[in-house]
């Protein structure tokens, strides 16, 4: 429509998408004991309508990381081989939590973006006003 | 000059295209004001009743504030303008 419309539209699908980041994120956290499990990722790509980028993000589709699952060694646990190790997850909590505090600057820093541009708008009309 | 009822009545109808809305501006703007409002309307139902994304209501719920900002800025200033004119002696 305007400016301010499509701005308060892209920074929403910042919003939106960091949203999803943050959604992987605690799921990685809350699978960090689950054997087996691979840690979920997702990257942001620009969204493309009628063949040209609008300006707007989405995150991309959700990939699982390929690296090697962590062997635990338990030999009471009931997944354990014979030399009593089995494997556990792949995630890594020092990284989850590093994610997740970006996930939530990025959120921040998109919600000053719409919150200005609202701001913006409404002086832009006061000018009108007396 | 004599003035006449029907010179009056000429004159009116010469004056008249003067203030005649123009199609477009004015209707163009009020259907896109009525579109935004339905638009937020809908995701504000949808987001209440099957739980739609909170980042959407909020969007929309600000495009139309700024939407009204402006609508009722505009009305302000024409009834303003309008005003102005009835107070002109004549």
């Amino acid at each position: 429509m305007n400016e301010f419309s499509d701005a308060l539209g892209i920074s929403a699908s910042g919003l939106r998408a960091q949203a999803t980041r943050l959604r992987y994120t605690s799921e990685n956290i809350a699978n960090t004991d689950t054997p087996g499990y691979r840690r979920k990722i997702t990257s942001f790509e620009a969204h493309v309508e009628k063949g040209r980028p609008d300006g707007t993000v989405s995150s991309g589709p959700m990939r699982l990381d390929p690296s090697a699952l962590a062997r635990i060694h338990d030999p009471a646990h009931p997944m354990a081989d014979e030399a009593g190790y089995y494997d556990g997850s792949n995630v890594n909590l020092l990284i989850e939590i590093a994610d997740a505090r970006e996930a939530q600057r990025s959120y921040e820093a998109n919600l000053k973006i719409f919150d200005q541009t609202r701001q913006m708008s409404s002086a832009l009309m006061d000018l009108l006003r007396r | 000059m004599e003035l006449t009822s029907a010179l009056a009545a000429r004159s009116y109808l010469d004056t008249r295209p003067a203030t005649a809305p123009e199609p477009g501006g004015l209707a163009s703007a009020a259907q896109s004001f009525a579109a935004t409002l339905q638009e937020s309307e809908a995701t504000a139902t949808a987001a209440l009743t099957s739980g739609a994304d909170p980042h959407s209501l909020v969007q929309a719920l600000a495009q139309t504030e700024l939407a009204i900002e402006t609508a009722v800025t505009i009305r302000d200033r024409v009834v303003e303008a309008y005003q102005e004119i009835l107070r002109m002696p004549v």
